[in-house]
């Protein structure tokens, strides 16, 4: 079997059962409150409640989604200090002109905006994981029907979703065999492999293509790719949760207005 | 006899800028019937098998489902592969969707059933394959088996009159192998034609009604299995081996035992013939019963009750339901493959056992019993479960 897939978290998630209109609502009412805030706080504050119901509700390793945030976790933290060093400000702390028309500057207001940003990204992320540890692409595809997307991009969505775990199969397999032959013992070697293997990929996916044409026309393929799943019914409960957690982050974006941290 | 469901005359097939797959190919099936196409890698096996539901068209000859030419315009194609089902040997192939509820919906929905009957088709054939609940997953997180079953469950879904399996049990384990053909067996029980392609002599040995065996695009043998799989000088040539039980009562044969003309095709069988040899019966004066319990109508209490006051006895299921049953219930099987003969061959040993089985299947292990008891003369008397015709004193034996 593969390494555990976000996919495969997802599929497995203690939200699953969840509606998945409610769970879209409260990662998406997340992200635009981010948006919407002027203080660090409410993002802050977002972060704080999406971590724990992942971890504790959805019931997702804590490994596994640290893992997740560490790579945008660190991009933030580069980006942030850049932020930080080029925007200037009144009250400067540190400063130095290496260059008559080029200075960095640490000042009061821009660690405000700096880690303003830093915040909002991090709401941002666990908005965007809870979204995809939560809710697997299959659910997505039925909400994307239901907002009257039209039918061939989702069909298109739903063969390319199929196909990539068969792809990422076959990677698998052709990079276990280079390996197993010494492949990447070397930079220039490592090169060679990779090229044939992309080769050998899209020979493989053309050959998938093509079966799969087959594979639909045996079973009377007239248009239709395939009916919806059955969406779960909205519970009281989980929509309670949701309408308290969006309400009450939005009271901490109203009384957190322009709040900074120095 | 019943009618012939397909039929080829003649035919021919070359694929573009390649050899010749299919050279002057003759065959008929009846409905109803067990078949094997069996031949090395390259014999034109599967090509063969794509010409049933028109997927290649022949080059030459013609090819009659229900005694009418295929035709190849769209609307009739469409008929024919929901009456011709065909499952591909790697079901990585054949699902297409995301979800297995959606696949196995892709053909009904296609065929333009309402909202209901497709979730109707849906729950029977996932029912009938054992994957019942597995209707959210995504088929990448299912095993080997699995995938085969969701495979089978879309065929299964438009509800075909023939169905044809490239390789049923390629990549499966023994154990895995064995719950497919059962399933096939299931599946022919209920009227279906069934046509498979295999390099399993074993598996298909005991198992078919008539064997096709190719080699090079032509036909080799044709046959019931004794006859097709009976010639050592066709097996080597088809690059395939003797089925164990022929090999051994060649083997026998040539040592001079008198052996009877019917060749063995199971376990049972060859024990039946060995006995009759050494005119030596080595069973105890009376054969054990068998029981038989069907699952839909007995509930958990009263079967559990009874295995524990028999603690011996062995216990076998027929089917797929009576297995997910048994495996619900922690009843722990001895046999799963082959049970009636199984059976049999304990009763025969004077030991007691219990087939768990579902509605029309109960049959079969009458007819089954009911037709050993006539060829060998040993009477095996089979009880339905709950009935009181067991003999307390034999219960004592037993304990």
């Amino acid at each position: 079997m593969h390494e555990q897939l976000l996919e495969d978290i997802a599929q497995k998630n203690g939200l699953r059962e969840v509606n998945t209109y409610l769970k879209l609502a409260a990662g998406l009412g997340a992200i635009i409150l981010c948006l919407l805030s002027t203080s660090y706080l409410p993002p802050l504050f977002i972060t704080l409640i999406l971590t724990c119901s992942i971890l504790s509700l959805a019931r997702v390793g804590a490994k596994s989604y640290a893992r997740l945030f560490i790579v945008p976790f660190w991009f933030a933290l580069f980006s942030v200090a850049g932020i930080i060093l080029i925007s200037g400000g009144q009250e400067a702390f540190w400063r130095w002109d290496p260059l008559p028309w080029f200075s960095l500057s640490i000042t009061k207001e821009s660690i405000n905006h700096g880690f303003f940003v830093f915040c909002r990204v991090l709401g941002g992320m666990s908005a965007m994981c809870f979204i995809a540890l939560t809710t697997p692409m299959t659910d997505i595809f039925i909400v994307l029907r239901q907002c009257r997307v039209p039918e061939i991009i989702i069909d298109l969505a739903m063969i390319i979703y199929r196909t990539i775990f068969i792809i990422l199969d076959q990677v698998k397999q052709i990079h276990n065999a280079q390996v197993m032959r010494l492949g990447y013992s070397t930079f220039q070697e490592s090169i060679r492999s990779f090229a044939s293997m992309c080769g050998a990929v899209f020979i493989a996916s053309w050959n998938a293509g093509e079966d799969l044409i087959r594979a639909m026309d045996a079973r009377c393929y007239d248009g239709k790719f395939a009916v919806l799943g059955e969406s779960r019914r909205v519970e009281v409960l989980p929509l309670v949760v949701v309408v308290v957690f969006l309400s009450l982050s939005s009271l901490v974006v109203i009384f957190s207005k322009d709040m900074a941290i120095m | 006899m019943s009618r012939i469901i397909l039929e080829a005359r003649e035919i021919r097939y070359r694929y573009p800028h390649g050899m010749e797959a299919i050279r002057g190919i003759s065959f008929h099936i009846r409905k109803g019937e067990k078949i094997a196409l069996v031949g090395p890698n390259g014999a034109g096996k599967s090509t063969l098998l794509m010409m049933f539901n028109g997927m290649i068209r022949p080059d030459a000859g013609i090819i009659l489902f229900d005694n009418q030419p295929i035709r190849y315009d769209a609307a009739s194609l469409r008929m024919l592969r929901k009456r011709v089902g065909f499952v591909l040997q790697n079901p990585d192939r054949q699902i297409i969707a995301p979800t297995v509820y959606q696949d196995v919906a892709f053909g009904p929905t296609n065929l333009g059933y309402s909202e209901t009957e497709v979730r109707e088709a849906v729950t029977l054939a996932l029912r009938y394959v054992g994957l019942e609940g597995f209707e959210r997953r995504p088929p990448h997180q299912l095993s080997g088996g699995e995938k085969k079953r969701v495979a089978i469950a879309g065929v299964l879904a438009m509800d075909p009159d023939v169905l044809v399996f490239d390789e049923p049990t390629s990549g499966l384990d023994p154990a895995g192998s064995e719950d497919i053909i059962e399933l096939l067996d299931e599946l022919n029980h209920e009227g279906k034609t069934v046509i498979i392609s295999t390099h399993d002599v074993e598996l298909a040995y005991p198992w078919v009604d008539r064997a096709i065996l190719l080699l090079e695009g032509k036909i080799l043998q044709e046959g019931i299995p004794e006859v097709a799989f009976g010639n050592p000088e066709f097996v080597r040539r088809a690059h395939l081996s003797l089925p164990t039980l022929l090999e051994l009562h060649t083997e026998l044969r040539d040592r001079g035992f008198p052996l009877p003309e019917k060749k063995p095709r199971s376990v049972l069988d060859m024990m039946h013939i060995i006995e009759t040899l050494f005119r030596k019966t080595c069973l105890t004066a009376t054969p054990g019963t068998i029981t038989i319990c069907n699952v839909d109508q007995e509930n958990k209490e009263s079967l559990l009750g009874w295995l524990s006051s028999k603690p011996k006895i062995s216990v076998g299921a027929m089917g797929t339901r009576a297995k997910q049953r048994a495996e619900h219930d922690q009843i722990r099987l001895d046999f799963t493959y082959g049970v009636i003969d199984k059976c049999i061959l304990r009763a025969l040993l004077g030991e007691d056992s219990l087939v768990l089985s579902t509605g029309s299947m109960v049959d079969r292990v009458h007819t089954r019993v009911g037709d050993y008891g006539k060829e060998s003369g040993i009477h095996i008397i089979v009880t339905p479960f709950g009935s009181r015709t067991d003999n307390p004193t034999r219960d004592k034996e037993v304990i």
